[in-house]
């Protein structure tokens, strides 16, 4: 059934939860991000639909490309974007988050974008401050536009992104990548693959709904798509792994092993990526398989659809 | 091998298949081709008449040691060698330990090449942590590629909890056993005896039973909860064997083994403070000796190692102690089991099942059965000849050995791997 047929607007004020959506949110949220996509692609990228509308880019772990992205969407949209470097600012201070939260939010600012190390941080000032939030990370737990750009860019290539076979590969432990990626895919009826050492899983692992594989030329065979998770040394506490050469020799992806995914399989990595480590430098540059830099590019045009669609929902709410 | 060769007329002993009885086999290519009484001689290059003698699959070490490279007059793999076929072993395991960790990735494929050439078949574990310290886990997945057929933690446990199950976590993958000592860091820290009546009037650093007890039911629930294969490396206490039988109603992957010295010695022999008795675990009570003779029988003990463990001085060079601890044993071991046959404390069955069978099934080794189509790894014995041990006519480089002196009753007559007879004196 298409959109046309009935009546059904994006009903959400927040991003904060891949799990939120439904199938037919994800599919409006497609259908503007592919309008954008195009858009970007000309030298007149600019629209105003979010004029007047401040977005306040909230990032108390450091970021460059997920904050760049969201800064770019905004303006690209004719919003007011203002950056809060959180990581060196009145929160390391002492401050309380419901403090910052409520200070912020005096500014009067119309969406907040935010990423934090702790999960659930979104939520919280959410509830706290009554504006609507976009979750740009939420410690190990989300990290919805990302799912989105990932699977946006596989359906540009694909058309659906249901029914086929998608295999997460490294660090799924301390990833909110791996588990927005494995909600948002197992709403969009595609079969999903884990591959990681044992202590790199999470230990209910076999509840998601997901094929768990210690063995990467196993858990490879018949893919259409691999994504490549970095290890996130930042989250670890000790040693998961005995070395870097070690997880390279076990689960890092080279152009032999990728022999036993499907021939037309599409290599994803939500970056930064550590060549060498969870995937072949040459492997990483291949233009016949790699599809990292159109992530990048999905992810502007996929954060353009969010804040619009949010955007509207804040006018219409004003309005009313 | 291409010749065909035929032992006959021999006594029969495979604990794999339960046979104890008058047969000989038939070996063709270095594989057992026919077993029975009935064997098509008219093929056989050379026929060996074994009568009045044990013929039995040969034995294997799952914990034996060498010392490093190029220690003068050191055990070589040469010497290591030549004291396992003198006492009837055709596969050994080298393990790691302080001296020799074993937990290099870069090589570990070569000399695991390297000890294949050797008549006896060894192999080799890799240590489980670097430098066996106990605090960052070893390159394990790219040894056990390179050869490695289990993981071992050396002779100290693992006192870090959350890097035990990381480490069982870790191994379940390529499902390999993580072999672990069972003791309580903290409650074994410097012990060189048991906790006993004689520790505490002679004054020496000493542990309770208890501590194998806490140890076992620590990593059995980690097993659990991980996933991985537990190898409980020398059970040596009636208080480990309680946990052991305790935990083994539970759903987990476990195994036991028991050093030879545990099972022949106990703490008075280590009365006099001869530093020959210093072991690691030391030396328990006659009550946790026979407790562990029983769990033989009973089948609950997988497997009896040799833990040969060659030390730089005959003597050991230090008082009780501060010596090193281990004994040689690779050339005793069968002599001081068939002591336990001839006291009528075990049967020759029990007694060859975990020197044969019941390490093979650990490692998924094809050998240590008279099977068809098994490699013909065989031993034959002189199940009553008596002799003393002597370490002056040991193969090994070295010469302590716990049961120097002793009076042993049965002999290997010749140790045959892959068909080939490589010890014959």
């Amino acid at each position: 059934m298409s959109r046309a047929e009935f009546s059904y607007d994006f009903p959400h004020r927040h991003l904060v939860s891949v799990a939120d959506l439904n199938p037919v949110d994800i599919q409006i949220i497609f259908e503007r991000a592919a309008h954008h996509l195009a858009a970007n692609r000309t030298p007149d990228k600019r629209s105003d639909v979010l004029r007047g509308l401040t977005v306040l880019n909230l990032f108390f772990e450091a970021s460059t490309r997920t904050q760049g992205s969201f800064e770019m969407a905004g303006k690209r949209l004719g919003a007011d974007v203002v950056n809060f470097a959180m990581a060196n600012s009145s929160a390391s201070k002492g401050e309380s988050l419901s403090d910052t939260a409520r200070t912020l939010a005096a500014m009067k600012p119309d969406i907040m974008v935010v990423r934090h190390s702790a999960t659930g941080a979104p939520q919280f000032l959410a509830e706290r401050t009554g504006l609507s939030v976009v979750n740009a990370g939420d410690g190990m737990h989300e990290h919805p536009t990302q799912a989105l750009l990932d699977s946006f860019t596989l359906s540009q290539r694909w058309g659906e992104v249901g029914g086929r076979r998608i295999l997460i590969v490294g660090d799924i432990l301390h990833s909110r990548v791996a588990r927005s990626n494995i909600g948002l895919l197992n709403i969009l009826g595609a079969e999903i693959r884990l591959c990681a050492p044992p202590t790199l899983l999470p230990s209910d692992v076999d509840q998601w709904g997901c094929d768990v594989f210690h063995d990467l030329d196993e858990a490879l065979t018949g893919c259409d798509a691999v994504m490549a998770l970095r290890q996130q040394r930042e989250r670890m506490s000790g040693g998961f792994v005995p070395s870097e050469r070690e997880f390279f020799h076990l689960f890092g992806l080279t152009h032999e092993r990728l022999e036993a995914a499907s021939p037309d399989v599409l290599v994803m990595h939500p970056g930064p990526m550590n060549r060498g480590v969870e995937i072949h430098t040459k492997l990483a540059d291949d233009p016949e398989k790699s599809v990292i830099l159109d992530q990048v590019e999905s992810g502007v045009a996929v954060r353009m659809a969010i804040l619009e669609l949010i955007g509207a929902n804040i006018r219409k709410e004003a309005v009313a | 091998m291409s010749t065909t060769r035929a032992i006959i007329n021999a006594r029969l002993v495979d604990p794999a298949s339960g046979q104890d009885g008058p047969g000989g086999v038939l070996i063709e290519g270095g594989i057992i081709a026919q077993i029975g009484t009935e064997l098509d001689l008219d093929a056989a290059d050379e026929i060996i008449d074994a009568r009045g003698c044990i013929l039995a699959p040969a034995l294997i070490d799952l914990r034996c040691a060498k010392e490093p490279a190029l220690t003068p007059d050191g055990e070589t793999v040469d010497t290591l060698c030549a004291a396992a076929m003198s006492g009837g072993f055709g596969t050994i395991v080298l393990a790691p330990n302080a001296r020799s960790p074993l937990d290099k990735a870069d090589g570990f494929a070569g000399m695991s090449r390297g000890l294949a050439q050797r008549g006896v078949r060894m192999l080799s574990a890799c240590g489980a942590t670097q430098g066996l310290a106990g605090e960052q886990m070893a390159e394990i997945g790219l040894m056990v590629r390179g050869g490695a057929v289990y993981a071992g933690c050396g002779d100290r446990p693992i006192r870090d909890t959350r890097l035990m199950r990381r480490l069982l976590s870790y191994t379940s993958q390529f499902d390999v056993w993580l072999s672990c000592r069972p003791a309580d860091s903290d409650l074994s820290a410097d012990a060189v005896a048991l906790e006993s009546d004689w520790s505490a009037r002679v004054g020496i650093p000493s542990e309770p039973a208890v501590s194998e007890r806490i140890a076992i039911e620590r990593d059995a629930a980690l097993a659990e909860l991980s996933g991985g294969k537990l190898m409980i490396d020398r059970l040596s206490t009636a208080a480990g064997l309680d946990a052991l039988r305790h935990v083994r109603g539970r759903d987990l992957e476990i195994a036991a083994t028991v050093a030879i010295a545990h099972l022949t010695l106990n703490e008075v022999d280590a009365g006099g403070l001869d530093s020959a008795f210093r072991m690691d675990p030391p030396l328990r009570s006659e009550a946790d000796r026979m407790a562990l003779v029983e769990a033989v029988t009973s089948g609950e003990i997988d497997a009896v190692i040799s833990d040969h463990r060659p030390t730089p001085f005959d003597d050991k060079g230090e008082p009780f102690a501060l010596a090193i601890a281990g004994t040689l044993s690779l050339e005793t071991l069968l002599g001081a089991m068939l002591g336990l046959v001839h006291d009528d404390e075990l049967s020759l069955l029990d007694a060859l099942r975990v020197l044969t069978s019941g390490p093979a099934d650990l490692l998924g080794l094809p050998q240590g059965r008279v099977a068809v189509g098994a490699p013909a790894d065989l031993i034959l014995i002189d199940g009553d000849k008596p002799w003393v041990c002597q370490p002056d006519g040991f193969a090994s480089a070295r010469g302590n050995s716990a049961w120097s002196g002793r009076r042993f009753q049965g002999r290997v007559l010749q140790t045959i791997v892959a068909g080939d007879t490589l010890y014959n004196p």
